[in-house]
């Protein structure tokens, strides 16, 4: 088997050295899906009266069931209906093997997906992997470059950094590169981790030293992101304030025998989060 | 009629055009057109989110019974009936949406389950669907009328694009491609003829001489699964020596009990279930010896036979079946019986006893081995396994079709998870959550059965008594029925 073959099949095996990856995977998915659907703008092609959808302006809990099952199964139908329209198209940024890349490619409002990295081993093994899948052969492209290198005026429907600013020297300069191809009502997703005890012991301490899951030197804390500094970021000047709004933050963690779950603290540990381009 | 537009492939016709095409590409293969292979495809069909699958269901008989079935079903019942569960009915008018589709006038309700043991008539169990808040403990259907129901599903949705059919076809051989050689391949060129190689999708070679390749491969094909074989996945079982006799018979009026009676007898439970107006279905366990003489038995003598033995002493009834294994078509055993049946006084045969039986459907009954097993897991990759495949269970619970339409539920299920997840629909981090969710719940149901089954059937004495104060005893214990009989009814 050649090294890429080999590299391929470990970090494509889902029960080897990428496997928390792959469990993470489900996560970040259920989070990128849950928040474009949640965030489609229901009635912005009504042509008629009879066209909009009646979205109540309190919580539809306190209705009758029939009548809340009424309203939400109409607002459903909708967000089908707008998703099966779409064609949005996806840059993964620092794509690894394609873990996230190939899922992104997959679903059917997503027309198509360019994942771009800096190291030539991973990418020949992201390719090999596109392979054993047909339906990713026009759908999903892999590039050798960073995001600088893309031109500026290709835009983008949605962005996506998973576990890559942790390892970038200047993650706020690709944090703008990324901001900057965002076409207007487009999303820029991150996963990183923030700077703090738990996160020095569950994956500088543990992943690392501890349990071998990852090698040792992967992950250095000096680059970590605390998720209130993104948000103050974007918040430092009038341009990004006004362009740009975080749409939601979601703490993460990993529990050995059961997987990865969403916690209620975006403070601590892993973070998602989803910023939209307002203008 | 039927709409023929769904493609279906018989045989012959169009061997020789296909022999040596390259596999055709699938995302599921169903193999096993029972009532576990046409429900998945009916769900994957019925789902939003799956039914742009491109589907084939392979299976090895014909189908063309099931599909006259649905539109011009014959005049008597037929011999394979069901007990299914209210959740099972719920499947299949929410999830699966093929109730629509059902003769539902020839579905029989029931409210609860008389049951009683062989050698103490008075020790009884009398399982009351009120007592749980439901209405309806269960329901009798044939097997091809909820085969037909499924089959006119898919066919009414019209999906022709991504649904194959091909009856009349055995899957012959699947073959798990080998490691491709990728060494010299340029790594931007797409896969040109499917099956070449680089897909590690499973390859199912078919009677016809076709060969399709497939993203997920689900065996729907019975206990003896073809692809639990593939798969190596191991199923571990108890066989029983016992053999279950079945067969649709005529009651002498219509009983508006509208209950089961199950009786224990020391060579297996016998079971009485009804059908609608006055016919019934009969489901008797016993020993290999016996069960074949109950299928060779005189049509004339069985129904008198069978009445007996919901109510006669276990001597008198081996005394009888003496009698008819030397001759099965000995008319002095019926003058054994009637004598015998004599004895017991008609209130009480009326009261406490099934609607006696009077015939016994030409070519209804029929004898099957008995065995409960449980494969270690139902998911392997690009491999699920489903229905009877993937656990076979003693019909005395009537679970056996119910588990099936379950897996289907909870594999529709993940398999939805995994297309909203963008992921590869053969990848075991979608196939996991299927096993997760189906698996201990149908191993719990297999316990409670291997263990009824071991206490209802021996005449050991100590036991006898014990099982006889353990059955009074459930039925004061009205909290450890109702579990019982949630059991039975979920
Ligand atoms: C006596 C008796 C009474 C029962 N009573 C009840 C009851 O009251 N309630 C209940 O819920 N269940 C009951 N059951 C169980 C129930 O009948 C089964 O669980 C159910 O039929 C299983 O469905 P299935 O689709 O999984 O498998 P099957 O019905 O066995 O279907 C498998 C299919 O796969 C096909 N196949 C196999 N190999 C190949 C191949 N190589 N190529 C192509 N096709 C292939 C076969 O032709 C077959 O059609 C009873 C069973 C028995 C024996
Ligand atoms: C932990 S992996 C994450 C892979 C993928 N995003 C996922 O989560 O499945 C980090 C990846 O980021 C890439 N990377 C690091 N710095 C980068 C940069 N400046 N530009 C693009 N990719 C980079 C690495 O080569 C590596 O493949």
């Amino acid at each position: 088997m050649s090294h890429f073959n080999a590299l391929a099949s470990s970090w494509w095996d889902v029960n080897g050295p990428q496997r928390i990856l792959h469990k993470m995977n489900l996560l970040r998915m259920d989070f990128i899906h849950s928040t474009i659907r949640e965030n489609l703008k229901l009635n912005q092609h009504a042509q008629s009266e009879d066209d909009l959808v009646y979205i109540p302006p309190y919580n539809v809990d306190l209705l009758p069931k029939p009548i809340r099952d009424n309203i939400v199964g109409e607002i459903e139908t909708r967000r089908d209906d707008l998703l099966s329209n779409a064609k949005y198209n996806v840059l993964d940024v620092g794509c690894g093997g394609g873990i996230l890349s190939e899922s992104m490619a997959r679903l059917p409002f997503i027309g198509s997906v360019k994942g771009i990295d800096l190291s030539t081993d991973v990418l020949e093994a992201a390719k090999l992997h596109k392979l054993k899948d047909p339906m990713l052969a026009t759908k999903l492209q892999y590039e050798l470059s960073t995001i600088e290198e893309l031109p500026e005026d290709k835009k983008y429907n949605i962005i996506t950094m998973f576990e890559v600013l942790e390892h970038v020297d200047y993650p706020a300069r690709v944090l703008i590169e990324g901001l900057k191809r965002l076409d207007v009502g487009g999303w820029l997703f991150i996963s990183t981790i923030n700077r703090d005890f738990i996160s020095w012991f569950t994956t500088i301490f543990m992943g690392e030293y501890l349990l071998g899951i990852v090698p040792v030197g992967t992950h250095n804390l000096e680059k970590y992101i605390n998720q209130t500094e993104i948000k103050e970021w974007l918040n430092e000047s009038h341009e990004r304030k006004e362009s740009f709004r975080v749409a939601d933050t979601k703490g993460c963690v990993y529990l050995p025998a059961y997987g990865w779950t969403f916690t209620s603290c975006p403070d601590v540990g892993n973070y998602f989060m989803a910023i939209q381009r307002a203008k | 009629m039927l709409s023929r537009s769904i493609r279906y492939f018989s045989n012959s016709a169009i061997r020789a055009a296909t022999q040596v095409a390259p596999p055709t590409l699938q995302d599921v293969v169903i193999i096993g057109g029972g009532p576990a292979g046409l429900s998945l495809l009916a769900t994957l069909k019925n789902s939003p989110k799956t039914k742009h699958l491109n589907c084939t269901l392979i299976e090895g008989g014909s189908l063309d019974k099931v599909r006259e079935f649905a539109t011009n079903p014959p005049q008597e019942y037929t011999n394979r009936c069901v007990s299914i569960t209210p959740k099972t009915i719920d499947y299949m008018k929410h999830k699966i949406g093929s109730w629509d589709f059902i003769h539902e006038d020839r579905i029989k309700e029931y409210q609860g389950i008389i049951a009683y043991d062989g050698q103490d008539a008075d020790s009884r169990v009398e399982f009351d669907v009120n007592s749980i808040g439901k209405d309806n403990l269960a329901a009798m259907c044939e097997n091809i009328n909820i085969q037909a129901s499924l089959l006119a599903k898919v066919e009414s949705l019209g999906l022709e694009d991504t649904t194959t059919i091909k009856d009349n076809t055995k899957v012959v051989d699947i073959i798990n491609p080998l490691t491709p050689d990728l060494e010299n391949h340029d790594l931007n060129e797409i896969d040109e003829v499917p099956g070449t190689g680089k897909l590690d999708w499973p390859i199912i070679k078919l009677s016809t001489g076709e060969s399709i390749q497939t993203r997920l491969l689900v065996g729907c094909d019975g206990y003896n699964s073809p692809v639990r074989k593939y798969a190596q996945i191991e199923s571990r079982g108890w066989q029983y020596n016992t053999f279950g006799v079945v067969a649709t018979v005529k009651l002498q009026y219509e009983d508006f009990r509208s209950v089961g009676w199950q009786r224990f007898l020391t060579t297996g439970p016998l079971a009485i279930l009804p059908l609608s107006e006055d016919n019934a279905t009969i489901v008797w366990s016993s020993t290999p010896e016996l069960s074949e003489i109950l299928v060779k038995v005189n049509k004339d003598i069985f129904p008198r036979l069978v009445t007996a033995a919901m109510v006669l002493e276990e001597t008198d009834l081996k005394y009888i079946y003496g009698l008819l294994k030397e001759n099965p078509d000995d008319l002095s055993a019926v003058e054994e019986i009637e004598w015998r049946m004599s004895k017991v006084p008609e209130v009480v045969l009326e009261e406490r006893y099934p609607a006696a039986i009077v015939s016994v459907l030409d070519g209804s009954r029929a004898r099957f081995p008995l065995k409960l097993s449980h494969a270690d897991t139902y998911v392997a990759p690009r491999v699920a396994l489903v229905g009877d495949a993937a656990h076979t269970i003693h019909p005395l619970a009537g679970q056996g079709l119910n588990m099936g339409q379950s897996d289907v539920i909870h594999l529709v299920e993940a398999l939805e998870k995994g297309i909203d997840r963008g992921l590869d629909l053969g990848s075991t981090l979608v196939l996991e959550s299927y096993v997760s969710n189906a698996w201990p719940a149908n191993h719990a149901m297999l316990g409670i059965c291997d263990k009824m089954h071991k206490l209802f059937s021996t005449d050991f004495y100590p036991l006898v008594l014990a099982r006889g104060l353990g059955m009074k005893t459930v039925n004061f214990l009205s909290p450890v029925k109702d579990m019982m009989m949630k059991s039975i009814s979920l």
